[in-house]
């Protein structure tokens, strides 16, 4: 009994770690950072890992999710998910020698319906451009048939 | 030979057989099946795609067929046609080549205003995404499935393959179907979002487009659509490339071929195979069921974007343009615009809209490959 009560102490001990205490709306967050600001949207906090390694701790922590991408921009490195998870993005800052910025932002709607709206807007972007070059072309092509022609019928 | 011997030995035979390893949601399975066959054989609704499909599901859903798996490490026959042909995205780049090798655009050239209408119809295509991510599905799930309500069997099937390949089924189907319905499915909502004096709009007869127009439409179409959606360049080069072989006029033999057998091959492996990747274990979900009932209110919501667009160009125009032909949008050539000619004529015997129609039609076309673009762009 006392073995088993040792035993049952020592997991609820570790209980935290194995459900992850130490995330933001499940998406995983490094246990040494400060934060600067936390919102129930947005948690953003400085540590002084490198971007590489806190790159290397993300690609670990979320290996098992298929619907996750990673994008490189200038400045950062974008972690975005296509899935179901709670959390949208995390954006890992680059470059700065004090420490690295993790921003991590709750999934939102105001990111679904603007992309959703930029891409429509996209789609009538492309078929305006195809417009105006039909019409450019047409207009031309229409006015060397014409001339041909009429250079036709007076020869 | 001894008694347990013999009945070891039928026991073992019997093991090998589909009734011992029955499951009663095939059934289920089955019913689906003979119901599409049945649409295509009895009622004719696309029955090119829907009677292949419609035994693909069946044939794949009896215990232990070897078509869907692999043996001894080497694809069973349909997952052979699937591979290559769905997985590898072949089969519906090459059903555009011979799209593009039976399509004539002038009607398009002659009047390019009605590309915006082409756009305007994806409207469902975003509202449906919202409606789709709501439920639960993932972003990638959402944009497969909204892509039905553009009414394009090869783009939806080309998006979902690339994007959520689990419900390449569901989805295929449920565009196919629509397709189908598309003559009961828009009179209703040409109606409700049309009034008698639109209904009865003449435009003027189209300009005759010259031959070089028409040699160069697909140039300068797959140009700007590579420089700006280059993700779906695969289906809109391929649907140029058909579309400049028959207007050259110097490739009979191809064009006859892309527009011929090679598109009647590509079909039966298309239909057999979409059909194939309906295993009851996959299918009898709430996902599938709701992937079918959202596809209705989509394919609504693109119609009607495609003739609110119309309605909203009138207010621009000299030159009206019957809102109805906005209806067309949606793609699904040519019954979309066969629809428009129908309800027209309903309302004015002698206002023949078909050609007008046909040029929104093919906007549809480009304009569910560009949504498609869209999202790939974005996932990718």
């Amino acid at each position: 009994m006392k073995k088993l009560t040792t035993l049952f102490l020592l997991l609820l001990c570790l209980y935290p770690l194995s459900a992850g205490a130490e995330d933001f709306l499940g998406a995983p967050v490094i246990g040494e950072g400060q934060e600067i600001i936390k919102t129930d949207a947005r948690l953003e906090l400085k540590t002084t890992l490198s971007h590489d390694q806190v790159i290397a701790l993300y690609r670990e922590a979320l290996k098992g999710f298929k619907d996750i991408k990673f994008r490189e921009w200038e400045d950062a490195t974008y972690i975005e998910d296509d899935g179901n998870l709670k959390w949208h993005s995390i954006t890992i800052s680059k470059g700065d020698e004090k420490g690295t910025t993790v921003t991590i932002v709750k999934d939102n709607w105001t990111w679904i319906i603007g992309t959703l709206i930029l891409r429509y807007i996209g789609v009538f972007v492309v078929l305006m451009i195809l417009f105006l070059g039909m019409s450019v072309s047409g207009k031309i092509i229409s006015s060397i048939v014409r001339k041909m022609e009429t250079e036709k019928a007076g020869s | 030979m001894t008694a347990n011997e013999i009945l070891d030995m039928l026991y073992g035979t019997l093991h090998t057989t589909g009734i011992y390893n029955f499951q009663w949601n095939i059934v289920v399975m089955w019913c689906v099946g003979l119901l599409f066959i049945y649409l295509a054989i009895a009622k004719k609704y696309e029955p090119l795609l829907l009677l292949p499909i419609g035994f693909g599901i069946f044939i794949v859903n009896f215990p232990l067929v070897p078509l869907m798996g692999y043996s001894h490490g080497h694809a069973q026959l349909l997952q052979v046609f699937y591979h290559y042909g769905l997985e590898w995205e072949v089969i519906p780049c090459i059903i555009f080549l011979g799209l593009g090798a039976m399509t004539d655009f002038g009607p398009l050239i002659a009047n390019p205003k009605t590309l915006l209408i082409g756009a305007g119809a994806q409207l469902g295509v975003f509202i449906t995404f919202t409606g789709t991510v709501l439920v639960g599905f993932t972003l990638k799930e959402a944009a497969s499935v909204s892509i039905i309500g553009g009414a394009d069997g090869p783009t939806t099937i080309y998006l979902t393959q690339h994007l959520a390949p689990q419900l390449l089924g569901p989805n295929a189907l449920a565009a196919y179907s629509y397709m189908a319905l598309v003559p009961l499915i828009q009179p209703p909502i040409i109606r409700l979002f049309t009034n008698d004096k639109e209904r009865k709009i003449r435009m003027r007869q189209l300009r005759p487009v010259s031959g070089q127009e028409k040699i160069l439409f697909p140039l300068i179409a797959s140009g700007i659509i590579a420089l700006l959606v280059p993700a779906v360049i695969p289906l809109m080069g391929m649907f140029m490339l058909g579309n400049l072989m028959k207007e050259s006029g110097v490739v009979g033999r191809l064009t006859e071929s892309a527009q011929g057998s090679l598109m009647n091959i590509v079909t039966i492996f298309l239909g057999i195979s979409v059909g194939a990747t309906m295993h009851a274990d996959k299918f009898l979900s709430w996902k599938p069921l709701f992937i079918f009932s959202l596809g209705l209110l989509d394919f609504g919501v693109c119609t009607m974007g495609g003739i609110m667009t119309a309605k909203i160009m009138n207010l621009f125009l000299k030159e009206k343009i019957n809102p109805i032909i906005g209806a067309a949008g949606v793609s699904a050539v040519p019954m979309a615009a066969r629809v428009s000619q129908m309800v027209g004529m309903k309302y004015d015997k002698t206002n023949h809209l078909l050609m007008h129609a046909v040029g929104p039609n093919l906007a549809g076309v480009i304009g569910s490959a560009a949504a498609a673009g869209m999202f790939i762009a974005m996932f990718d």
